[in-house]
């Protein structure tokens, strides 16, 4: 099920690697996240313009992907991560396993990063929130990152996240 | 892969005499607990803080939503609490998410203003970064080249290393590098975009595509901790008035058992003949006029105290002379009127020099000239190596 599609044609992005992982081994360290932005960045951004800084902002935009699923709070099944590539963008797929009763707010949460209103309630979140919200993260990268986000769903109780980010143009 | 390598840690700190919070580093916390102490000290910060409080990020590498929100918060409540308060939050532009993530926050607080660092790092970059310096740094390197080409093993420059250029200008060190010792990878950072697009076209020009250029800030770089067997940082040490904070990045970035390479000059010691006493007089001055503007060209024979002081070991140090016999002594007869052009021209006149210094001081170069140009003359411009190990 696709909610926003504002990227290029999928059948254009070739891919780059894939990575799966347990989510019980995947959550059983927060420094996770980190480790794993921080190196998969640093590999797929070795061929861009500026691969430090590449790299850098990259990582930063996976980071907070992988602690979105990392908050899921499913302690089995496989987080899968899949890294593609079109031209000056890179495309993050992103799926990990959720209660099926959680998977109406991440589609919620996507279809909200396009509207109108997307950057005003961005404000409000950094304004009040006292943590970041599942929303805010995303409309960071909406906002930050120039990203275009998409919602699949697939027939397990799984969520995909589809981020377009546009990083090259960015950094150079 | 480490976790070390990976993950610097990151360090907050207040100047209550500048004002200044800093925050560095990663800072990417699974909740707020993890970093209540950090957010405890922003808080004491600010009650010192009269008029304005400089929140400084320009050397955070990573934070996340979670460690934004709540620094953020902070300085929203403050502001909110007090409205003699000001913060100002200073960012780089080399890490560009910053300046995007921080810059909402003059939306939301008037009181909170964002000023990008992207100021020079070096008191004589902007002097030293005019693009139609560009070719007389070519020719530089060129004759610097036929020295280094041979000593550069010496210090441990190999074919297959990890190797890293810093403040590596218009790049063709790197390409010379890679042409010759064909090191397995080249990072080659600088902060002049302009030289770096300039590096990228030489590069392509010449079909080499692996040398990494990248834009940073050679005083906090992104590269990681123990990277590089190799990191050259030539003719820059003398030119960056923090010197120490180089050196320690350096260090930082090289392996245990790898090498940092530096070359420095000591301009009072360029010599020619004949007219020596004025081209002497000359050097001497241009030595006084870096002073001047914070910058030591005199830094070349310091090398071996620098490295030493900086926590290396077997520090090599070595000089060579570029003369004007090493190739067309008309390349350096043009290398010494870029100089007068920029010395003399420009930061003499930037500093306030009355006519007459101006045209003694013009004279020397000329007579520099005149001895690299002379069928029996010599004229030299000397350059000290150094290298030290990071011991492992």
């Amino acid at each position: 099920m696709i909610v926003a599609n504002n990227g290029p044609a999928e059948a254009a992005f070739e891919p780059l690697l894939q990575l799966e992982m347990e989510m019980g081994t995947f959550i059983s360290e927060w420094q996770h996240c980190d480790h794993l932005s921080s190196y998969l960045a640093r590999i797929i951004s070795h061929n861009r313009t500026d691969p430090v800084r590449h790299s850098n902002f990259f990582s930063s935009a996976l980071n907070e992907l992988l602690e979105v699923s990392f908050r899921s709070g499913a302690s089995s099944g496989q987080v899968v991560l899949a890294i593609f590539r079109h031209g000056p963008v890179e495309q993050i797929k992103i799926t990990f396993p959720c209660a099926a009763e959680q998977i109406p707010f991440y589609r919620e949460a996507v279809s909200k990063v396009d509207r109108s209103d997307a950057r005003a309630r961005y404000l409000d979140s950094i304004s009040t929130d006292m943590a970041p919200s599942r929303d805010s993260i995303l409309l960071d990268l909406a906002i930050n990152f120039d990203a275009s986000i998409r919602f699949e769903e697939g027939p397990s109780p799984a969520v995909t996240l589809v981020v377009d980010l546009p990083l090259e143009g960015l950094v150079s | 892969m480490s976790a070390a390598a990976l993950s610097p840690s990151f360090k907050t700190a207040f100047d209550a005499n500048s004002q200044v919070f800093s925050l560095a580093g990663v800072i990417r916390p699974r909740s707020i607990d993890e970093i209540a102490d950090s957010i405890t000290m922003l808080k004491h910060a600010i009650d010192d803080v009269r008029g304005v409080l400089y929140l400084d990020v320009k050397r955070l590498i990573q934070m996340n939503n979670t460690a934004f929100h709540a620094f953020v918060r902070v300085a929203l409540d403050a502001c909110r609490a007090r409205s003699d308060l000001r913060v100002v939050i200073v960012t780089s532009s080399v890490v560009g998410w910053t300046t995007r993530m921080f810059g909402h926050l003059n939306e939301i607080e008037p009181q909170i203003t964002v000023e990008v660092y992207d100021s020079t790092f070096y008191p004589g970059q902007s002097f030293l970064e005019d693009t139609s310096f560009i070719p007389i740094l070519r020719t530089q390197t060129k004759m610097t080249w036929r020295h280094e080409r041979s000593i550069l093993q010496r210090h441990g420059l190999r074919p297959g290393i990890a190797m890293a250029d810093v403040c590596c200008g218009i790049g063709d060190f790197a390409v010379l590098v890679q042409k010759e010792f064909q090191p397995a990878r080249i990072v080659a950072l600088d902060h002049s975009k302009a030289s770096l697009a300039y590096a990228r076209e030489v590069a392509a020009n010449f079909g080499i595509t692996d040398i990494e250029y990248t834009y940073g800030d050679a005083s906090e770089m992104l590269l990681e901790d123990n990277q590089f067997d190799f990191v050259s940082c030539r003719h820059s040490l003398q030119i960056f008035n923090e010197r120490e904070l180089l050196l320690k990045e350096l260090y930082r970035i090289c392996k245990p058992g790898g090498r940092v390479y530096i070359t420095n000059e000591k301009n009072s010691h360029c010599l020619g003949e004949p007219r020596a006493q004025s081209i002497q007089w000359t050097y001497n001055e241009v030595a006084k006029l870096f002073s001047h503007f914070d910058m030591d060209v005199e830094l070349g024979p310091k090398s071996r105290r620098y490295l030493a002081e900086a926590g290396f070991d077997d520090i090599l140090v070595e000089s060579f002379m570029v003369t004007n016999l090493d190739g067309d002594p008309q390349d350096f007869a043009d290398v010494i009127t870029a100089w007068e052009n920029v010395y003399a021209g420009e930061m003499a006149v930037r500093r306030g020099d009355p006519p007459e210094f101006i045209e003694r001081f013009r004279q020397g170069f000329r007579d520099h000239i005149f001895a690299a140009l002379h069928p029996k003359g010599y004229a030299g411009w000397p350059i000290w190596v150094a290298s030290g190990r990071k011991p492992t």
